[in-house]
């Protein structure tokens, strides 16, 4: 279970996370929605531990990932896919994907170069496995991504707008494979602006206005009339969503 | 008719000098098929040698470079002081001071080392001090979210450096270590003042043997510039061919 706890985040002068509470069960796929500058992104951050927290405290399995001891399992048991992919550029699609179990889990390399080749096998990009991130197109790019997180075998999946960089046809070849993960319960944090889509496969939202967890309710009350939109914030960003 | 004759006699005079000129200026060419034939082993060997000198020097440069910007890039400030400290005073001091330090300098407190190993020693000492510059551009411009990623991957940050950080940097390197290279060889010249008989060294003797520094050095002349302009196309080589498919635009 992940567990944020009163999480605080400024910086310099400016708070962008202000006591955040909120706990995700193994399994479940959770939506983070809000407008831009909500503190999305930041959140996602402090949960991999790539920023330092000011207060409160985030466990991933009970690893504490403020303490410098416990981040590196914190780390092993959640994986993060970026919005600009940051793919390794000198290595090819499948060493993307190894690296990190032969570095880090210190998985045989023979067999993890199998187990790689079958996870680009199972997003269609069984045939570019040798190909470098540069000669991918930007949806190939994103899977190789998923492909990277999923060969660490996370039990959670940080996704931080992972198609906002990518046209409407190749947002659809990434979301289908997402869809495809929650259906293998593979617990997801997913931070997009594909109202719909989140719609589609989440068991909660969780609403995001400057810095402060607004709403967090079950998928179906969220979008209610008397749930999530009987407030004024979640209102206005979801018929803003909506006009875009 | 006095005048004539006169006339008649510079103009001979003249023809001759030219004559002499022409002979002169043929002799010199057959000196540099003929008569420097005897002696193009020797320039070929100081050749050679330079071409081993720089090579050293090059890969010596390279991991003093790393191991300099490493430390620049370093948490620690005793590091990256003694980094900088190293860059300024490298690159602050004459190569041939430097040299004449450690060839005639040293020797006073009982650490001798023979010329080639001198020479290969102080060019890459003061190689590596630009050769440290240029890692670290290339370190700065590394997009800070792949090192991220292998942050979030749980890469120590020693695998990070060796297997992601430096593999890119050193790539994006390649066409400016290109030209430390090329300095490289045109200050390993300067090595002929330690006994060192590379390419000039050589030079300066079969110019000494031959009493023709004119051809000698017009042929070392075009050494270096052929050497320098071959090594500039290698470079531009490899470049593409280490970046293909890696850099968006190569
Ligand atoms: N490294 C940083 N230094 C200073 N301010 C930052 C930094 N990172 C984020 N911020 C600020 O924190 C606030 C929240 O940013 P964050 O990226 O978390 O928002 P977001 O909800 O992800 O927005 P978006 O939907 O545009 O991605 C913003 O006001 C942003 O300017
Ligand atoms: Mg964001």
């Amino acid at each position: 279970m992940i567990r944020i706890e009163n999480l605080k985040k400024a910086f310099g002068k400016v708070t962008v996370l202000d006591g955040i509470d909120l706990s995700i069960e193994p399994g479940e796929v959770v939506s983070i929605l809000g407008s831009s500058g909500s503190g999305k992104s930041t959140l996602i951050r402090c949960i991999n531990g790539l920023e330092r927290i000011d207060a409160g405290r985030i466990t991933v399995d009970d690893f504490d990932v403020s303490n410098p001891k416990e981040l590196a399992e914190a780390r092993k048991r959640s994986g993060t896919v970026f919005q600009l992919f940051n793919l390794y550029p000198h290595l090819s699609a499948l060493r993307n994907v190894t690296l990190a179990p032969v570095e880090v889990l210190k998985r045989n390399a023979a067999e993890a170069e199998k187990e790689g080749r079958a996870l680009l096998e199972s997003v269609g990009l069984g045939d570019r496995a040798d190909a470098y991130p540069a000669q991918l197109s930007g949806g190939q790019r994103q899977r190789v991504g998923i492909c990277r997180a999923l060969a660490m075998k996370p039990r959670y999946l940080l996704l931080d707008e992972v198609t906002s960089a990518l046209d409407p046809e190749m947002t659809a070849e990434v979301l289908e494979i997402l869809a495809d993960l929650t259906g293998r319960g593979t617990t997801m944090i997913f931070v997009t602006h594909e109202v719909a889509f989140a719609r589609s496969i989440s068991d909660r939202i969780v609403f995001l206005d400057q810095g402060r967890l607004l709403v967090d309710l079950p998928c179906e009350t969220f979008f209610a009339e008397d749930g999530g939109m009987a407030n004024a914030r979640v209102a206005q960003f979801l018929s803003k969503m909506r006009k875009d | 008719m006095r005048a004539g004759r006169s006339i008649a006699l510079t103009t001979a005079r003249d023809a001759v000098e030219t004559e002499i000129g022409f002979t002169r200026t043929v002799a010199g060419l057959n000196l540099i098929v003929s008569d420097l034939a005897p002696h193009i082993a020797l320039l070929a060997q100081g050749a050679l040698l330079t071409v081993e000198v720089c090579v050293l020097a090059l890969a010596g440069a390279v991991v003093v470079g790393a191991a300099i910007a490493m430390m620049r890039a370093s948490g620690s400030r005793l590091l990256r002081g003694i980094a900088t400290v190293y860059v300024d005073i490298f690159r602050n001091i004459p190569f041939l001071v430097q040299l004449f330090f450690f060839y005639y300098g040293l020797p006073e407190l009982g650490i001798y080392v023979d010329a080639f190993a001198t020479g290969v020693l102080a060019l890459s000492i003061a190689g590596g001090a630009f050769a440290s510059d240029v890692i670290r551009s290339g370190i700065l411009a590394i997009d800070p979210g792949i090192v991220e990623a292998a942050q979030v991957y749980g890469l120590s940050r020693r695998t990070t450096f060796l297997k992601i950080v430096m593999p890119i940097a050193l790539r994006l390197s390649v066409r400016p270590l290109g030209s430390v290279l090329i300095n490289l060889i045109l200050t390993s010249s300067i090595l002929s003042t330690i006994t060192l008989n590379e390419l000039t060294g050589s030079a300066k003797i079969v110019a000494s043997q031959t009493f023709r520094p004119f051809e000698v050095y017009a042929v070392l002349l075009l050494a270096y510039a052929s050497l320098t302009y071959l090594l500039s196309i290698a470079i531009a080589r490899f470049h593409r061919r280490l970046n293909r498919g890696v850099l968006e635009a190569v």
